[in-house]
């Protein structure tokens, strides 16, 4: 039905009645209710479901920043090497296989003494083999020169350098060759380009060593120094030399040198690949390198968590702290003699120390005597986890929960834009107040100075404040407040101008206001809507400031604490924890991901929670849609 | 007009001649970090009596000489000064008061454009020099962003303001908003961890100078997207509120009703006089954009304008007359930008007329 039916339908006459027939309608209260300036606000706000809903994040995040860091009930301020980039572990989303804890190693050297009969493989070298998840545990052999006792098999190469003529090598061990049972050497060349090889023993103890036998090509040579000179009577015990004569670029592999003999199968001493490559250059110029090795690395998926809470050895835990365990478990500990070690006992199930080996030496200092023992701990039991915890957030370079950190950071970020914010809009508003109410001269000097002020490029600023005060939480207030107050003191200004030529004003002024009285309680009160939202949209620019700050290592950091009103402040901010993680941007990168993210969300829903109550504030958007 | 212009030129100047003065007499208050080895050391002191800021003599006298010892035992001597002890005098390289000091700089930059000498960063080498072998990197990786972001901003804003809440306008405020919020170094590290390290499609640090052009060209895209995404959502919500507002205004609808397409309304109309009052918010953004790049260039090891300012800030070896140049330079652009956005008022709105009759 548009307007024109409307107008042009019949309607019977006594559907209509008067409103105010016979009655007298002034001293009547208004039906309804009025919509005071706060409720007009609110409703404004509620309009836009996008602002709401960003504020409600802003809340949480604020109300979890604050309880966060005491319901994690992980460790954020000691330090615990052992617990060093635990990567994130978060409850039901490890089930699916991310964030389970579990870091993906690769070419790591196999533990050769660490050899699995089960699976076939080898561990890995210096890795806790609980940790690796068997099923994920690959070898795969590889070349490598490396002078490494991973590395197998292969030749050592002995190359003249240019221009050289003769190197020298010595085996490390004593060849001890036994007279009575016909000891001999065996020595593999497996290859011989130019030149030729003296094989040097020192046949009697006094003596120099001397050439025994001279190898001029590959293959296997067997050197009887009994048959070679008769005269030898008695056991040989002498380092082997070989001198390399040839000419420059001239080289030469050995496979092995062997010391057999009648009295066994097997060899008495055999030299090959790492234990050859061992021998040391005594005299001439060359080089002695690997060539044709095989390495067997592994590469496996690792659980940090199992290999940081596994039981470990303690070589010098304190003994107040030995004691104040005892006392805590009272009772229900037993202490059971452990009979192959008379120094050591060990302790009944559920002590988080398994076993002691001994009590080390008492040091005096100062007249206070401080012991030790060694001993073995169940460390995540000593930390008090049954299970183990889950770092939400993975935890940093110093051991530290990450999750609990981003939370203290957040808190220490948000209040320092609080105080900061609070003092730049306390100036400016006085200064912007008396700017704008007194107009003239005075008004012309003062907005003069703060264009000064607010011309100076921060990083001038820093500057000279940096080398006053050096580093640190003092600068980082200095720095936001010099030229922070000028954007709410010009806001200020503008609110005075608009209003201090209006009727109310000069009626307060005929009744004798004085000025104090006319600028906070005529003028003030109605630009404040205007001065309040600009000062909150100043917060996230604080913020932004402070961790811009201290990410360069000009503010706040890490073993710095500072009291604002009592309240007490850690030295870790957002930007302090980005700075921690940037060294760390390749091989850990949660450690930024997370602080970036939370600063993100927070700078995110700040700005449209200041964006939603200036539109709400604004009356100027009042009843338009 | 043209008293407006010269006007608003002595004003900068003014305000220029302040911040560097002020900036020179409080570091010459602060205590002084000279070159870390004896060598550079007594080459510093001897450029700082020849430029005029110290004053040198020769006491011979056992008497003084004992008393300058005692000085230099108890850490008392006076501040700044240098005494080197050669037994049989000693040779003292004395501070003249700052004010002295600040018209004998003012000489020296002013007559001959003598900035000083560095005394950590490159001990010995005038810092003008250093400073103008780094301005060349920064200055042309802002441009670059400058002219990467203006163009993708204005369009976005166009296509915002055409389909007003609509869903594409809705996707585009929210870009903006998040775009607005995230601060610039958390966007650079991002983009280093992801692209960089990651990916591995763009160098992870800023390549050498002898690095191969099209490295060094692909070493650019990182820092000049950090420095846009901020300005990009800024030009583009400004475009936005520019545009709508001309969209509703009457001399549209003027000539809508006299027979142009909306097209034609649009571009011949609207977009001429909504674009107008972004010419200054593009001119301060480059100073935003300048002193930004300050963080992603240390992110990056750019080596521009910005980490040499960094590194004369080192905690406890600090290079004042680099940091004076620097905080110059710096001043100097922020400044100059702000003349322009002056300038520019008060071409585009003749409203505008401070200074001038009225």
């Amino acid at each position: 039905m548009n307007n024109q039916e409307k107008i042009n339908q019949n309607l019977s006459k006594d559907k209509f009645d008067f409103v105010q027939k016979g009655q007298k309608l002034y001293d009547q209260k208004i039906e309804g209710k009025p919509i005071g300036f706060l409720q007009d606000v609110w409703m404004r706000f509620r309009k836009n479901k996008t602002n709401v809903n960003a504020s409600i994040i802003l809340a949480t995040l604020i109300i979890f920043c604050l309880i966060m860091p005491g319901l994690s009930g992980k460790e954020y301020v000691k330090i615990d090497e052992k617990l060093s980039f635990l990567p994130p572990r978060v409850p039901v989303l490890e089930k699916v296989g991310i964030f389970d804890g579990l870091v993906e190693k690769e070419n790591v050297p196999a533990d050769l003494n660490n050899f699995d009969e089960e699976l076939g493989l080898y561990y890995p070298l210096d890795e806790n083999p609980k940790a690796v998840v068997a099923d994920t545990l690959t070898n795969e052999t590889i070349t490598s020169n490396e002078k490494s006792e991973s590395v197998q098999f292969g030749q050592s190469l002995l190359r003249l350098d240019p221009g050289s003529e003769s190197v020298l090598i010595e085996s490390t061990d004593f060849l001890a060759i036994s007279a009575s049972n016909n000891g001999y050497i065996e020595i593999d060349v497996y290859e011989l380009n130019g030149g030729s090889v003296d094989v040097l023993l020192k046949t009697d103890f006094a003596g120099d060593p001397e050439v025994v036998y001279t190898i001029t090509e590959a293959g296997k040579h067997q050197i009887k120094p009994f048959e070679l000179n008769p005269d030898l009577y008695a056991d040989i015990a002498s380092k082997l030399q070989l001198q390399y004569n040839g000419t420059g670029g001239d080289t030469v592999a050995f496979t092995s040198v062997s010391v057999m003999d009648d009295s066994s199968e097997e060899p008495i001493l055999f030299d090959e690949g790492y234990r050859l490559s061992m021998y040391t250059i005594l005299d001439g110029a060359g080089s002695y390198q690997r060539q044709n090795g095989q390495l067997i690395i592994t590469t496996f998926k690792y659980n940090k968590y199992i290999a940081a809470f596994d039981v470990t050895h303690e070589i010098a835990f304190s003994s107040a702290e030995y004691d104040a365990l005892l006392e805590e478990y009272g009772d229900s500990v037993e202490i059971i003699e452990n009979p192959d070690n008379p120094e050591g006992w060990y302790f009944s199930e559920g002590f988080p120390i398994k076993e002691v080996v001994k009590k080390n030496d008492s040091v005096v200092v100062d007249g206070e005597t401080y012991s030790s023992y060694e001993v073995y701990l169940d460390y995540a039991k000593y930390l008090g986890y049954d299970d183990l915890p889950y770092f939400l957030f993975g935890t940093t370079q110093a051991g530290r929960d990450l999750f609990s950190l981003v939370w203290v950071g957040l808190r220490t970020s948000l209040f320092l834009g609080l105080i900061v914010t609070t003092i730049n809009v306390s100036i400016g508003v006085v200064y912007g107040a008396i700017s704008g109410f007194y107009g003239g001269t005075v008004d012309l000097l003062m907005q003069r100075f703060s264009e000064v002020m607010g011309r100076i490029p921060w990083l001038v600023t820093l500057a000279i404040i940096t080398v006053f005060l050096g580093p640190g939480f003092q600068t980082l207030l200095f720095v936001m407040i010099i030229s922070g107050w000028i954007g709410t003191a010009s806001v200020t200004r503008m609110q005075f101008y608009r209003y201090k030529g209006r009727e109310y004003v000069l009626a307060a002024k005929t009744l004798g206001a004085k000025d104090r009285r006319l600028i906070f309680r005529h003028i003030l009160p109605n630009g404040v809507g205007t001065i309040i939202t600009s000062s909150i949209l100043a917060i996230p620019g604080v913020i932004f400031t402070e961790a811009a700050l201290s990410f360069l290592g000009f503010g706040i950091g890490h073993g710095q604490s500072f009291n604002i009103f009592g309240l007490k402040f850690s030295g870790v901010s957002i930007g302090v924890l980005m700075s921690d993680g940037r060294n760390f941007l390749s091989t850990y990168p949660y450690l930024t991901v997370y602080p970036a993210l939370i600063v993100s969300i927070l700078m995110i829903t700040f700005n449209m929670f200041g964006n939603a109550l200036r539109d709400a504030f604004n009356p100027s958007l009042r009843g338009v849609e | 007009m043209f008293r407006y212009i010269v006007t608003r030129i002595v004003w900068i100047f003014i305000v220029l001649f302040t911040i560097l003065s002020l900036t020179f007499v409080l570091l010459k208050l602060a205590p002084s970090y000279p070159p870390p080895t004896e060598e550079q050391r007594l080459q510093y002191f001897d450029k700082q009596v020849s430029d005029g800021y110290m004053e040198f003599r020769i006491i011979d006298e056992e008497e003084e000489m004992a008393e300058i010892r005692n000085q230099l035992a108890t850490r008392t001597t006076m501040k700044g000064s240098y005494y080197d002890d050669k037994g049989a005098m000693i040779r003292a390289f004395e501070p003249i008061p700052v004010g002295e000091q600040y018209l004998q700089w003012l000489k020296n930059v002013l007559t001959k454009w003598d900035w000083g000498q560095s005394t950590r960063i490159e001990v010995g080498r005038p810092t003008f020099d250093i400073l103008k072998d780094r301005m060349g990197t920064t200055l042309s990786i802002n441009i670059i962003a400058l002219f990467f972001y203006i163009p993708i901003g204005i369009t976005l804003g166009i296509i915002a303001a055409l389909n007003k809440n609509k869903p594409i306008d809705n996707v585009i405020s929210i870009a903006v908003m998040i775009m607005i919020s995230i601060p610039s170094f958390v966007v650079m590290i991002m983009l280093v961890m992801v692209f960089g390290y990651q990916l591995e499609w763009v160098p992870s640090i800023f390549p050498a100078k002898d690095a191969a052009t099209i490295i060094r060209l692909r070493g650019l895209i990182l820092p000049v997207l950090a420095m846009a995404f901020g300005p990009i959502a800024g030009l583009t919500r400004l475009t936005r509120a520019e545009l709508t507002e001309v969209l509703t205004s009457e001399y549209l609808l003027l000539a809508r009703t006299k027979g142009l397409t909306q097209r034609q309304a649009v571009i011949r109309h609207a977009l001429r006089n909504a674009l107008v009052p972004l010419v200054p918010s593009i001119i301060f953004s480059f100073v935003g954009i300048l002193s930004g790049s300050v963080i992603i260039e240390t992110i990056y090891s750019i080596p521009g304008a910005g980490t040499i300012f960094i590194r004369a800030l080192a905690k406890n070896a600090y290079d004042y007359n680099m940091i004076l140049t620097s905080s110059a330079f710096y001043t100097t652009i922020g400044l100059f930008a702000v003349l322009l956005v002056d300038l520019s008022y008060g071409i585009v709105d003749p409203r505008i007329r401070m200074g001038g009759k009225r």
